[in-house]
């Protein structure tokens, strides 16, 4: 079987500009995509219920997923079947409105019952103006968390140069999820918005790691580096695994505040892993070999 | 070695060892160690082997938070407070209060002034059918005046508290164990009312929740014009004291046995007197219903004096005066004043005896800004089962990477161990303060394994750099430096989380202190212990 291991990378092949290059790149490219969405949909990301408004049912029945789309007055959103252990005939129902009890009651009178089950296991609705609400606050729990840690990473290093390219690819680990949001077509919920402040903690973590390797440590810079990243690399993937595990069962099991957790996280992982290896590193290069006697 | 060295070296150990017994025994030692059995309804039978408490999302049971609605005109002036010793003018309220009633049609119950702690009078309409133009020129009739402007959407924090207070007697005279009821704090000052039952289904709480509950008993009588009216002659607060329902004593339907509060009977006697319901009136109503309300249709000629028993301005009952007769002419009956309310059915009787014991709610709840949750207990137990396979999937993902990363059980062991005991830590606490445990719980416990396992590999490789540890004092160094880092990265995260814990973003706010709570417990009792772990299997010592 084989063992993992952390690869060694000759960064002296490439200049800071090239390295900063593909990260900036994607972070345009993220962006880009927000800005299109927003043109064209008037949110940057889709809004799932808990800021939107609407109604979710979950239902057990024996009729088929069509049936159920038929079964309302009003077309779900979305259907989608959970698939785990013990568990068969159950759907997720979303939709727009909001009026939850004849929601309900045309699941009750159009859908089959499966055995003695209750044939609606789960509901749930948000108004708008609630969601609307919830929108606020959740914009500004994020600003303030970036804020906060923006300080306390010039508070730690107190230099500029290293203390930016922590905020800048925090930043960038928040938008990089946030586009493949957009394109993959995951609505912003509660959990997706307590992963995004989650990595802020974690990319925080590795980003720390390698500035505190690099500029309190002494030794050579490409020694630094490859050992922070031995021990960085390893952080972030066991996270990434562990993440992926926890979104893709969670996701199967229909527990949907756990898999959008999971999944948002391991995409902010997968970008942590780039922006702090490559743009935060190459600030740091930069500021290592220039920017100090400057 | 003797005792206190070696406490002195292995405290960290010791620490970690005492924390996760206390843990445990905070888990299962029936009761809890905090046996405070009286907060929580008789939940020995349950069938959980553990003390934690779980929460609606996994335990099944309905949700709904809700505003009120109502706007309020603060600290008005009303004159009715004396500046020097702050003694309250009640009638200059009450006054006031009629006003508002007159001038704006209001129903029994939309409208109130009242006083609160600092001596500060507020007025406050509840229904959404008056603008602040219009509320504003009523409480000028009264001679108060308000600018438009600053009266305010939503109701005053006493009306709030009320509320509150008034769902929870509801809730608990319907027989709903485990219930409550809380107010919850949005951004810009808006309040929502939240209310939890763990066996109902969102319509039933819904009707609970809408019915406000003005009782009201009205005296239909002729007016002397050859056609009929009505007065309100008793009020839901006048009454103090009320005995199960029972089936009626004579013909069909059901009564409330109630005590009239001592103040308001002899008002009461001198209305009945005076109206002739203790003379001409004995005996003299023949409106019936059809179990719902009362069928009105009568000539005018055929004089009846009915005593109406009025729900939310629906008429459910009327009946004659009975026996009470005799002791009200006399003069008697305010001494000892029972009186009887009637109902057609018996479900009737237990809502109107449930109304008149939890009181009306003093406003009205808006459900078209409502957000529910309902979950089926079995749906509940499915996702305990899901939480518990995708925690140990995620778990042994972690140590799976764990190991492949380092080859050596050694390490990668105590690792897995340590930051297992952070969860058992956590559950154990949870237990002990009974945190309802929900989805977001779960959610924080499988992010507090990530960044507790991200810690160790911090700690392990920063010990293990360049080579063998052989002396205590290179090992203190590294650990010192690893630490640094796990304390930079600590406070990042709590920083990053705090928003959630205090603002109120519904599930989030679980998953957010329980990251926090982790993190804390991480850096200040298990990773050090690891440390030490980690030091004794290395050195050899």
């Amino acid at each position: 079987m084989g063992y993992f291991d952390v690869p060694e990378i000759n960064y002296t092949r490439y200049s800071n500009r090239q390295l900063a290059a593909v990260p900036l790149a994607v972070l345009a490219v993220a962006l880009l995509v927000l800005t299109g969405s927003f043109l064209v949909t008037g949110t940057p990301v889709q809004l799932g219920m808990d800021f939107a408004g609407g109604s979710e049912l979950t239902v057990q029945t024996t009729s088929s997923e069509d049936e159920i789309a038929n079964a309302f007055d009003e077309e779900p959103e979305s259907v989608q079947a959970v698939t785990a252990p013990d568990t068969e005939n159950q759907y997720i129902v979303q939709f727009t409105s909001t009026d939850l009890s004849a929601l309900s009651e045309q699941a009750e009178t159009n859908l089959e019952q499966d055995g003695d089950n209750d044939i609606v296991q789960l509901e749930s609705t948000v108004s708008e103006s609630f969601g609307a609400q919830t929108q606020q606050t959740a914009l500004l729990g994020i600003a303030a968390a970036f804020l906060g840690m923006s300080v306390l990473a010039f508070l730690l290093f107190r230099t500029f140069v290293p203390s930016i390219a922590i905020v800048v690819s925090a930043f960038s680990d928040i938008v990089i999820p946030l586009a493949f949001m957009a394109v993959a077509g995951i609505s912003l919920s509660l959990g997706t918005v307590a992963a995004l402040l989650m990595l802020i903690g974690y990319s925080v973590d590795s980003d720390i790691l390698l500035n505190n390797h690099i500029l309190r440590r002494q030794g050579d810079f490409y020694e630094s580096t490859t050992r922070a990243m031995e021990t960085g690399v390893t952080m972030t993937v066991t996270s990434m695994s562990a993440m992926l595990v926890m979104g893709v069962t969670a996701w199967l099991f229909g527990v949907e505040l756990l898999a959008s957790i999971g999944i948002i996280l391991f995409v902010g992982l997968a970008a942590d892993l780039m922006n702090t290896y490559m743009l935060n590193l190459s600030l740091l290069r930069w500021y290592k070999f220039h920017g100090v006697r400057s | 070695m003797g005792p206190i060295s070696f406490v002195k070296e292995y405290w960290r150990i010791l620490l970690l060892v005492g924390f996760v017994s206390g843990a445990l025994l905070a888990l299962f030692i029936p009761g809890g160690i905090m046996a405070d059995d009286s907060l929580v309804e008789d939940e020995s039978v349950d069938d959980n082997p553990t003390n934690l408490e779980y929460g609606l999302g996994l335990d099944g049971g309905t949700r709904i938070s809700a505003p009120v609605i109502g706007m309020t005109a603060e600290d008005i002036d009303a004159g009715a407070v004396d500046d020097e010793d702050g003694t309250v003018d009640r009638e200059r309220l009450t006054e006031i209060e009629n006003t508002l009633y007159d001038e704006l049609d209001l129903d029994t119950g939309n409208a109130s002034v009242s006083v609160d702690d600092d001596g500060n009078v507020h007025a406050e309409v509840f229904t959404h059918e008056v603008t602040e133009e219009e509320f504003a020129a009523a409480l000028a009739e009264a001679d108060v005046e308000v600018d438009p402007d600053d009266i305010r959407d939503g109701v005053s924090a006493q009306t709030r508290d009320q509320i509150v207070e008034t769902i929870q007697s509801q809730i608990n005279a319907a027989g709903l164990s485990g219930g409550d009821a809380y107010e919850s704090a949005r951004l810009g000052g808006d309040y929502y009312i939240v209310t939890e039952v763990p066996d109902m289904d969102p319509d039933e709480l819904r009707e609970l929740l809408s019915e406000r509950g003005v009782v009201e008993v009205r005296a239909y009588h002729p007016d002397g014009n050859g056609s009929h009216t009505n007065e309100t002659v008793l009020e839901g607060e006048d009454i103090v004291q009320v005995d199960p329902p029972e089936p009626a004593e004579r013909g069909t339907g059901y009564s409330v046995p109630v005590q009239v509060d001592s103040n308001a009977a002899p008002h009461f006697q001198e209305r009945m007197n005076e109206l002739g319901f203790t003379s001409e009136g004995i005996g003299q109503c023949s409106l019936r219903g059809d179990g719902e309300t009362i069928n009105f249709d009568h000539a005018d000629t055929d004089e009846q004096y009915c005593l109406l028993t009025v729900v939310d301005g629906e008429v459910v009952d009327a009946h004659s005066m009975g026996d009470l007769a005799d002791g009200m002419s006399a003069g008697t009956w305010a001494n000892d004043p029972s009186f009887v309310m009637g109902a057609q059915s018996q479900q009737q009787a237990q809502t109107l005896s449930v109304n008149l014991q939890a009181g009306a709610l003093p406003a009205p709840l808006d459900f078209g800004q409502e957000q529910t949750l309902s979950l089926s207990p079995a749906l509940a137990d499915q996702f305990k089962l899901y939480s518990l396979i995708i925690g140990t999937l995620s778990v042994l993902t972690v140590s799976g990477m764990v190991f492949l990363r380092y080859r050596d059980v050694r390490v990668a062991a105590p690792m897995v161990v340590t930051a297992m005991a952070e969860v058992l830590i956590l559950l154990g606490f949870a237990a002990l303060i009974r945190m309802p445990l929900d989805l977001s719980h779960v959610a924080g416990f499988i992010a507090v394994v990530g960044t507790g396992v991200d810690d160790l590999i911090i700690i392990a490789d920063e010990v293990m750099d360049d080579g063998e540890v052989n002396s205590q004092k290179v090992f203190e160094s590294r650990f010192r430096k690893a630490f640094w880092i796990i304390g930079a990265a600590a406070a990042t995260t709590i920083i990053a989380m705090s928003p959630l814990a205090v603002l109120s973003l519904g599930d989030l706010r679980g998953f957010a202190i329980i990251t926090i709570l982790g993190v804390l417990i991480g850096v200040l009792i298990t990773r050090p212990a690891y440390g030490d772990i980690l030091q004794r299997l290395l050195t050899d010592k």
